[in-house]
């Protein structure tokens, strides 16, 4: 592999976040460079997922600091990252349920869309020339996953790996440039997971798109992630390229502890 | 002809985004509209007009109000009688108050008024969801009834709040016979629809239905809650008060407060469950269902009693509407919660594939 990974444009300094007396984050520090696949592994609770919603403002740290593309950023809520090109994908999967494939991946466009509810109910200038724009982009990422057959389908009548799919499809339609996947193989077949990883490493090749990926399967995340950060009870015990993580003491410990 | 997609390919996506794709659904809008325009006003009498078509339309569209709010926004209201008290006595209020305003522009006047309130009233949603936003819409339902009984300037000084509207002149032609009547309120009822569809084909109305669906998820892609919520709130107050005008100004002409009760507020809220939530057509299904059962049960229940010689007093009548409507809402809501409109679209889907069904 060849690819250029970039200077840093996510740097967290030291995050601590509680809930009440539960501390899901300490004093975590790590940093996303552009262009590449950083893991964050570690056992249940550790707070992986927390991690991924303080990135894109749905918890808000009580203590540390976030640089994105080398400046500090105030308290953010979720809408002003998706305007940031943050998009990401959920551990129990949040889709639109009473919708479409086609309408649950065309809301994803919708930082993109300028239109006003008048134009729509009037269904004028602006309105339909959007809609049928964005459509066309919509289209787009349907055949790059591989979902034309399902495009009119509730999403709700789809098999959990094609939900997962299509919630991914939801992020892509944003064109993020930082996409945050909290654990989008989880419950999939062998053949579902493959899938999924050709996936994110032809959005990450393809794309360009900066991947955050939380994973439980080590094989999953030693082949694709170009560095990992390993979490235990809200600390930070090991970060580096996945061969160094594998030979950490501390990881080997925290993983044989909680497995066994 | 077969009720058929096959063969109407659609080379572009502007076909396929049209606001109604299937050729047969266009073409049945089409004629029930030119029944409803021409057809009707040919053949049904005065009565038709006054006591059935021209309330029916205008529930339809305070349904169809509640149903952007409840069915495609995902928030409970309570209140939709109120707004439409605020738009019949907004209307009234410009009427009596400003010289020689045009009745429509009153009504939307009217609307706009309504949606102000409706938007005052939705500032809890942004904190509480459910059945305690129910409570807080019950609040609403009481405040504004209360305070059109309260403050004799909104009724123009008139005893208990009971106002008559002006007379109904539009472009200078006054209109007076039920069929102009019924007319007016249709075309009113057919622009608002035909909106309200495109609003919740765009992304106005996935906006809604996202923050119905997965309100932490939708605010990830980038929809602020607040600006969603209180435009849906907005919309189906701006609906429910051209409707709340028109109840006063074409249906019957004078109203009383206490005539857009909490009653009132469920009724609205019926039609919808049984109707279709987060449907158009529902909205429609289900105004024309509450409205017309108890004609129907009128009609048929005496008739039954005569059939098998049973003792019968009118009082009985109207318990056996309680329970008709009771039965059928439970049935609505645990069997079907999406309504007659969804009855109909597995029909329709049945009918596709018919008569080959594998
Ligand atoms: N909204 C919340 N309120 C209270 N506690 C929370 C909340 N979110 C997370 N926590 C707590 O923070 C800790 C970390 O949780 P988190 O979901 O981030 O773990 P995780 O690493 O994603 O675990 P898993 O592998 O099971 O998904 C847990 O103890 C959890 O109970
Ligand atoms: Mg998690």
């Amino acid at each position: 592999m060849s690819k250029k990974i970039g200077e840093v444009i996510l740097d967290l300094q030291n995050i601590s976040l509680r809930f009440g007396g539960v501390k899901a984050l300490t004093d975590i520090s790590f940093d996303v460079r552009r262009h590449e696949i950083r893991a964050i592994i570690g056992p249940n609770g550790a707070g992986k997922s927390s991690m991924l919603n303080v990135i894109n403002g749905v918890y808000h740290p009580q203590e540390g600091k976030i640089f994105w593309h080398g400046n500090e950023r105030k308290r953010m809520e979720p809408h002003m990252a998706a305007r940031q090109n943050i998009a990401r994908t959920f551990q129990n999967i949040a889709l639109f349920k009473g919708m479409s494939v086609l309408d649950n991946i065309m809301t994803g466009r919708v930082t993109r869309m300028k239109a006003n509810f008048i134009e729509h109910a009037l269904w004028f200038g602006r309105a339909r020339q959007e809609e049928l724009a964005h459509r066309q982009k919509v289209e787009e990422v349907i055949d790059f996953l591989e979902i034309q057959h399902i495009r009119k389908t509730p999403v709700g009548r789809l098999p959990y790996g094609l939900q997962k799919r299509v919630e991914l499809g939801r992020a892509l339609a944003a064109e993020p440039s930082m996409l945050l996947l909290d654990e989008p193989m989880a419950g999939m077949n062998v053949e579902e997971k493959q899938d999924m990883c050709r996936f994110i490493l032809d959005v990450n090749d393809q794309f360009g798109t900066t991947i955050v990926l939380i994973e439980h399967d080590m094989g999953v995340v030693m082949d694709i992630s170009d560095r990992v950060v390993v979490l235990d009870y809200g600390k930070k015990i090991g970060d580096g390229v996945p061969d160094e993580v594998k030979n950490n003491e501390d990881v080997i410990r925290a993983y044989l502890g909680a497995g066994h | 002809m077969l009720y058929r997609e096959a063969g109407q390919f659609k080379t572009t996506y502007a076909a396929d985004q049209q606001i109604f794709p299937i050729r047969q659904d266009r073409i049945a809008v089409i004629a029930l509209l030119a029944v409803a325009f021409v057809g009707v006003p040919l053949f049904a009498s005065e009565y038709w007009f006054s006591a059935i078509l021209i309330p029916f339309l205008i529930f339809a569209l305070a349904a169809l109000g509640l149903n952007v709010l409840t069915g495609y926004a995902g928030q409970l209201s309570l209140g939709s009688a109120a707004f439409m008290a605020v738009g019949a006595y907004a209307a009234y209020n410009f009427q009596l108050r400003i010289e020689g305003i045009p009745i429509m522009l009153s009504f939307i006047l009217a609307g706009l008024t309504a949606a102000g309130v409706g938007v005052l009233f939705g500032l809890p949603s942004l904190r509480i969801k459910g059945f305690y936003l129910a409570v807080a819409t019950l609040a609403a339902q009481f405040f504004i009834v209360w305070c059109l009984t309260k403050f004799p300037w909104l009724s123009n000084n008139s005893s208990s709040g009971v106002i008559s509207t002006q007379k109904l002149i539009v472009f200078g032609y006054e209109l007076d016979r039920p069929v102009e009547k019924y007319l007016l309120v249709l075309s009113i009822v057919v622009l608002m629809a035909f909106a309200a569809k495109n609003m919740v084909r765009s992304s106005t109305g996935r906006a809604w239905m996202a923050v119905r669906d997965m309100d932490v998820a939708a605010s990830v892609i980038g929809i602020r809650l607040m600006p969603t919520k209180l435009l849906a709130f907005a919309v189906s107050s701006f609906y429910c008060g051209v409707a709340g005008a028109m109840y006063a100004f074409c249906y019957l002409g004078s109203v009383e407060p206490d005539g857009f009760s909490l009653d009132m507020s469920f009724k609205i809220l019926f039609m919808i469950i049984i109707g279709g939530v987060g449907s158009i057509m529902g909205s429609f299904l289900g105004a024309a269902f509450i409205l017309l059962l108890p004609i129907f049960l009128d009609i048929a229940l005496p008739y039954c009693a005569d059939l098998f010689g049973l003792p019968f007093s009118s009082a009985t009548v109207s318990h056996i509407q309680i329970l008709v409507f009771g039965g059928l809402i439970m049935f609505f809501l645990i069997v079907e919660p999406h309504g007659l409109a969804r009855l109909w679209q597995i029909a329709k889907e049945k009918l596709r594939l018919w008569p080959f069904p594998h």
